[in-house]
């Protein structure tokens, strides 16, 4: 330790310039980065602060190339928010102590390296990967948190300390919120957005991995569940269905208050139809969860089973019979495989539905005029289409009348 | 808590009835102690209410958006009136009709509720809405009537009255509140989260205590002037940012941006300026206002606009004060590389290398590396390189130790 060598600069900030070639997207969180020089870090490790404490002696028998993959995986934690998540992690499955956030730290690492090296970086000794752990690329920390224990995998893994930035772990080495040089919470989101949007702007050279996660960054998806309640509830609930006050008859309340008229609340339960279109492109599962989903919303918002009718089309029969015997939902059948024809049908029965459901796929003409009533879509996107040349391209999808949630597979 | 109860120990009251000695137990319980710590919601709330725009606290049940009212209205020294939206009536915020002798003469005068009648006796209050997600739409029609335009029926709420309201975020709200893009366009949208270490040490008995933020006059004209600048100078460089309605399902009933939030956010600016409130305040009005896009622009253009200005850079080089930070000292540079793209001219070039050879003096070289290769393209026909330029062997050194580490990934991969 008493001989240890000084901290070569030349040669992390060679390391670091490498990096900034070889990922130029990551080039505002590379320079963002505070370095520390430290005895006591193993390696080189991060915390959430972004500051970047690095071993003098590991720089020195690291050759430049392996530094800047290192750097890469570093401030890949920090923009993936490791730290924050781990937190997250758990305190939602109430996890403590050190073994746990070795794990996290691990799982994290696997998140990075699946797609962090190659094309102008080599990969660092003893980097973990998701096979490593036996497990596949692509997914991400929290999933596969759930998928290994420490026990797993062979005990002379080497795996790099990486600091309180990628599981939240407070290290000793560390100067904590008050040292110099930290980034501020909003510091760190402006670095993050500049990052995500650089992504963003210019897709052609990053990997499918930092695109989706500058998409996120920039656009936090929701789950779908809660959107598709919130819009049925509103369109359940909104003047002319469901409660709402009227002065069409005076309330109670007129009799302690001569003189005054008022109103008085009229309740009516919503009627929901479901129309279903597949184009037989539409698994099961997600057609079972979704439908399930509105007619727990629609008993929710006060609506009878009675009152949910389901129009389905051929290609999605199996499921939707069944499903609709279970659930005491009268189903009305036949339809066709044109939407236009599913709107006309609903909107023929007497009474007339207060709220439409269209889940769909949306590769279907869409009827020219607006129906009488509040209409949601569920989306089935299958893939996010995407223009090089135009970032804010959308594809043209349901009318401008209805309100549309993209149910994914997730969530 | 009642100090009568405090006078005489408990065992001389032995004879007292057993509600009473509860008290003395509820006593003990409320008795607990504050410690001044930062509140950045809290703060960004104050400081929306100063500037007199109208506030939406969106959060769970239960997590202590009443408490943060009370300490609010405390600290400001406003008298508190709260009003559940969900057990009124509509009419209760429009005004009752009360029909009087002759109705074609006279009309139908809409009578206000007792509370609005003593908020405009007093002339000045906090009113705070709660509960506004658990109303029916009609009685949130009326409500936001009030919020917007500070009527309740006849009467007019005085300038002084300032209104906060509550609501449930949709995923968790009962039934059908939202906002429409116009009215959620009119709103400090302020997301109200619950901190853990403080629930914990509250119920230990420290609660904590939010320093006010506090407006300084002195600052106003700059504050003024900041935010003016912060404000044009974005929308000035990115016009689409003016107006975008939003127009997916994840992005509805929140803060977007339009003229009208622009002007709101602007004035946020001036009052966090002047109050000397931190960034991460900053941040939450912002993003509050225009939504989080769009705010998380202006915030990094606000980043930028204390960065020096390329030009003033490139007159005087000596006089080059570069921002510690890499990441800006990276834009400073890439900013007077470009200045000399736009407009090259042999002084200017010199003056850049100068920029480059200072930069390379007090900070990290491999920041310069990038910049100067670009400026070296630059060269005009028969300019001489400056001799300054021989101080940038350490940029040098790193770009080929760089050029090194590639080769030997390449050739490693390519084998």
């Amino acid at each position: 330790m008493t001989d240890a060598p000084e901290l070569d600069s030349g040669k992390l900030f060679a390391a670091r310039l490498q990096a900034a070639r070889a990922r130029p997207y990551l080039a505002t969180a590379l320079y963002a980065l505070h370095i520390v020089e430290s005895r006591r870090v193993p390696t080189m490790g991060v915390d959430k602060y972004w500051r970047c404490y690095v071993s003098p002696a590991f720089v020195d028998c690291t050759p430049v190339e392996e530094l800047a993959s290192v750097l890469v995986h570093e401030v890949s934690h920090l923009l993936r928010d490791h730290h924050g998540r781990s937190d997250r992690f758990a305190r939602r499955h109430d996890l403590t102590g050190p073994a746990e956030r070795l794990r996290m730290n691990i799982a994290a690492d696997a998140e990075i390296n699946d797609d962090a090296f190659g094309d102008g970086l080599v990969r660092p000794e003893g980097a973990v990967l998701p096979k490593t752990l036996g497990l596949s690329a692509g997914e991400l920390m929290e999933d596969y948190l759930r998928q290994f224990r420490l026990g797993n995998f062979p005990d002379d893994l080497a795996w790099l300390d990486c600091g309180s930035g990628a599981d939240g772990l407070d290290r000793e080495w560390e100067l904590g919120p008050d040292g110099a040089d930290g980034l501020t919470e909003q510091e760190r989101a402006g670095v993050r957005f500049r990052v995500a949007q650089g992504i963003v702007g210019r897709p052609g050279n990053a990997p499918e991995g930092w695109r989706r996660w500058a998409e996120e960054a920039l656009h936090p998806p929701q789950p779908w569940r809660d959107l598709l309640g919130a819009a049925l509830r509103s369109a359940a609930s909104a003047p002319g269905a469901g409660q709402d006050y009227t002065y069409g008859r005076p309330a109670r309340r007129s009799a302690g208050v001569p003189g005054a008229v008022l109103p008085s609340l009229r309740r009516a339960p919503p009627r929901v139809s479901v129309i279903i279109d597949t184009s037989g492109s539409v698994s099961d599962a997600e057609l079972g969860s979704a439908l399930l989903e509105v007619a727990a919303i629609s008993r929710a918002v006060g609506g009878r089973r009675d009152l949910v009718t389901v129009l389905s089309c051929d290609a999605a029969a199996q499921v939707v019979h069944p499903l609709c015997r279970a659930e005491g939902i009268p189903l009305v059948g036949g339809g066709g495989t044109d939407l236009r024809t599913g709107f006309a049908r609903a909107l023929r029965s007497r009474p007339a539905p207060d709220v439409l459901v269209v889940l769909t796929d949306g590769q279907t003409p869409w009827p020219s005029s607006r129906p009488g009533c509040r209409t949601v879509v569920g989306l089935f996107r299958r893939k996010i289409s995407w223009s090089e040349h135009d970032p804010e391209y959308v594809r043209s999808g349901p009318p401008e009348w209805a309100r549309v949630v993209d149910i994914g597979t997730s969530a | 808590m009642p100090a009568y109860l405090q006078s005489a120990p408990v065992s001389d009251r032995a004879h007292l009835s057993q509600l009473d000695i509860a008290g003395d137990l509820l006593t003990l319980l409320n008795d607990s102690t504050t410690e001044v710590r930062t509140d950045d919601q809290l703060e960004a709330l104050t400081l929306a209410v100063a500037a007199d725009l109208p506030v939406l606290l969106w959060g769970e049940p239960g997590i202590g958006k009443t408490a943060a009212l009370t300490q609010l209205a405390e600290s400001l020294d406003l008298p508190l009136t709260t009003v559940i939206a969900s057990v009124h009536e509509p009419s209760d915020f429009s005004g009752l009709p009360i029909i009087g002798d002759d109705p074609a003469q006279h009309g139908v005068p809409m009578a206000p509720p007792d509370w609005a009648v003593r908020l405009v006796r007093a002339g000045q209050g906090l009113l705070f809405l709660d509960e506004l997600s658990t109303a029916p739409p009609a009685v949130q029609a009326a409500l936001l009537r009030l919020v917007l335009e500070r009527r309740i029926g006849a009467l007019r709420l005085p300038p002084d009255v300032r209104i906060v309201a509550a609501a449930n975020p949709r995923s968790s709200a009962a039934d059908g509140w939202e906002l429409s893009p116009p009215l959620a366009n009119r709103f400090v949208h302020l997301q109200w989260i619950h901190d853990h270490e403080v629930v914990v040490r509250g119920l230990g008995g420290i609660w904590p205590r939010a320093t006010m933020p506090r407006l300084e006059p002195e600052k106003f004209a700059d504050a003024v002037m900041f935010a003016r600048r912060a404000v044009c100078g974005l929308l000035a460089a990115r016009p689409n940012l003016v107006h975008q309605i939003p127009s997916s399902e994840t992005r509805r009933g929140g803060a977007w941006p339009s003229p009208r939030s622009w002007d709101m956010t602007l004035r946020l600016i001036a009052f966090a300026t002047a109050a000397g409130a931190s960034q991460e305040v900053l941040s939450l009005l912002v993003r509050g206002t225009v939504g989080d896009g769009p705010g998380f622009e202006l915030l990094s253009s606000i980043d930028r606009m204390d960065l020096p200005d390329p030009e003033t850079l490139l007159a005087d080089p000596s006089a080059v004060d570069l921002p510690e930070r890499g990441d800006l000292r990276q834009a400073v540079l890439d900013g007077v590389v470009a200045a000399v793209r736009r407009r090259p001219e042999k002084s200017r070039w010199d003056a850049a290398w100068a920029v480059l050879v200072k930069a390379a003096e007090t900070g990290p070289p491999d920041l310069v590396v990038v910049p100067a290769t670009t400026l070296a393209t630059l060269r005009g026909d028969n300019w001489e390189v400056p001799a300054s330029i021989e101080q940038l062997a350490g940029v040098v050194a790193v770009s080929q130790g760089a050029d090194r580490g590639a080769a030997r990934v390449a050739a490693q991969t390519g084998r």
